[in-house]
């Protein structure tokens, strides 16, 4: 266990580092070239709007991010069992793969955040239609993934029990799912990055709380700090999340983290 | 084992006992490749008595893994017969098969990937734990019982689908050229083990090598494949007693019996 910290920060080290020269330099730019405030903020004013309290205090950080990260979480959880849900059905069954299909193929080749404005039309203000529009966005490339993974068993794996006549049951169970894994895993990345999307895209349009409502309403009053620091917790989000899904990939898969080792 | 007189003509000892275990007769396999077909058995004929160690040679590319996996009922056949004697044994679990390439599931340790038959056919897994470690033992893999697939060897994950093949005790086991990643060190190692195997175990083998003295060192017969369209050259009986010692490899007959072998083969 003290091995594998001290190796995170090993890692983590020079990422820091670069993280730092990146902030310090960005600084000096605009201190030196005296760039004004509403075109680019230096990342000190950036950071006093999010932490320094007298500033801070304006702005109801918490209730923003909290909306945002829900809607982030619950849409990438439901991207995540409904993609490989429907995944597994297309390649248990070939009626539900000539069913399914075709929807699917028609509905990803829509551009999915063009649907939001209607699902304003439909769900109103709030939760709920953002959360559509995240997973509307979302969902096919963990479905389209997942199903990839399911299709692309070797041959010769299948022979293997096969000949002691395995069930379709089985084959899914001990075969073809295990290695779908990576692939899935991989569905999962992207949708999470969608999700983060989506959502802030709903919010745009349909919201009176959360990040991307707080970005659009800072830009009416041209306050390009509080825009910054939107997108600073938004990556935030973003790699929270990424972050997550690696440690739960290296957990489920843990023949893949000796290879790495 | 002492060997019996021969009767008839290249059948062996065996025949003594008259009942065949498996018997193919004018097997025939076509693949349609690009419209034409692809003849990848001729005609192929032979009989396999219980207990007895066959052992398949022949050129590459002429139909032995086919042959095989027909037999296993993973491909389906063209024409022909094969008859299977199922008083003797179950065909659907009583088969082991033993692939060219290792198979591994490299999502599962060594141990659970020499358990998969036994899941696969939904028997006791905790009654063939210990019997997974013994078999692993048996092909020099103690101790990485606990290894993923990955970080084995080539040699040795051949020898864990070995162990794989062997652990739900069947009567017939089908061996796609086992040994062939293994170095002549190992192999001649394996070879004895599988000779122990087989006759502690009363099984059946039908092997296939490209090795001509490891045909002639395991084997009760070899019978002989030609070219595509395949068909069985002949066979020769291996007359030496068992258990057979390394050193019989030096003897004149072996070297008589390699003769045969590769003149039918046509390499002289
Ligand atoms: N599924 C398939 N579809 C089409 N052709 C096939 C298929 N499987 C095998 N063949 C062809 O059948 C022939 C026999 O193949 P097979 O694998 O049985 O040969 P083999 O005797 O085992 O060769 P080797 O000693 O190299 O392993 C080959 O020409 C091969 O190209
Ligand atoms: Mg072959």
């Amino acid at each position: 266990m003290g091995k594998g910290i001290k190796t995170f920060i090993k890692n983590a080290a020079p990422k820091a580092f670069n993280f730092l020269l990146f902030l310090v330099i960005w600084q000096l730019i605009v201190v030196v070239f005296k760039i004004k405030v509403f075109i680019l903020p230096s990342p000190i004013r950036v950071l006093q709007h999010l932490f320094y309290p007298p500033i801070a205090a304006k702005y109801n950080w918490w209730l923003h991010v909290g909306a945002t990260f829900m809607e982030v979480i619950v849409s990438f959880v439901a991207t995540a069992i409904a993609g490989i849900f429907i995944a597994v059905m297309i390649c248990w069954s070939p009626v539900m793969n000539q069913l399914l299909s075709p929807i699917i193929i028609l509905f990803n080749s829509l551009p999915k955040i063009a649907l939001a404005p209607l699902f304003l039309v439909w769900f109103g203000y709030g939760f709920l239609p953002n959360i559509l529009v995240a997973f509307m966005v979302a969902f096919f490339p963990v479905v389209i993934n997942s199903a990839a993974g399911l299709m692309a068993v070797e041959e010769d794996l299948l022979d293997l029990v096969n000949y002691l006549n395995a069930t379709k049951a089985q084959i899914f169970i001990k075969i073809r799912i295990p290695n779908s894994l990576p692939y899935i895993f991989a569905g999962l990345k992207i949708s999470a990055t969608m999700c983060v999307v989506g959502s802030i895209v709903g919010e745009f349009i349909a919201a009176d709380k959360g990040l991307g409502y707080l970005l659009r309403d800072a830009q009416a009053f041209i306050d390009t700090p509080t825009m910054f620091a939107c997108l600073f917790l938004l990556s935030i989000i973003g790699l929270a999340l990424f972050f997550a899904i690696g440690q739960l990939e290296r957990l489920v898969m843990p023949w893949n983290r000796r290879r790495e080792a | 084992m002492i060997s019996q007189p021969r009767a008839g003509k290249s059948i062996g000892r065996f025949a003594l006992s008259e009942k065949t275990l498996l018997s193919i007769k004018n097997l025939k396999k076509v693949f349609p490749l690009q419209g034409e077909e692809l003849v990848a058995l001729g005609s192929v004929s032979f009989d396999v008595y219980p207990g007895e160690f066959v052992t398949i040679v022949g050129p590459s590319g002429c139909g032995k893994t086919t042959l095989l996996k027909i037999i296993a009922g993973l491909l389906p056949k063209s024409e022909g017969e094969i008859h299977v004697d199922e008083a003797m044994f179950d065909p659907t679990r009583e088969v082991g098969f033993v692939f060219q390439k290792a198979l591994l599931l490299n999502w599962r340790r060594v141990l659970d990937n020499v358990l998969l038959p036994i899941e696969i056919l939904k028997l006791d897994k905790k009654k063939y734990r210990s019997k997974a470690m013994e078999m692993l033992e048996l092909v020099g893999l103690k101790g990485f019982e606990n290894a993923y697939p990955n970080e084995l060897s080539g040699g040795m994950q051949q020898r864990v689908s070995l162990a794989r093949a062997l652990i739900h005790d069947p009567k017939l086991i089908l061996m796609d050229e086992p040994f062939g990643a293994l170095d002549a060190i190992t192999r001649e190692k394996m070879n004895l083990e599988l000779q122990r195997i087989w006759s502690e175990s009363k099984k059946t083998i039908i092997f296939i090598t490209h090795e001509i003295n490891e045909a002639v060192f395991l084997s009760d017969r070899v019978v002989v494949m030609s070219a595509r369209p395949s068909r069985m050259v002949g066979a020769v009986d291996i007359d030496f007693p068992r258990p057979r010692k390394l050193e019989v490899r030096t003897t004149p007959q072996f070297g008589e019996y390699a003769v045969k072998l590769y003149k039918m083969l046509e390499i002289t």
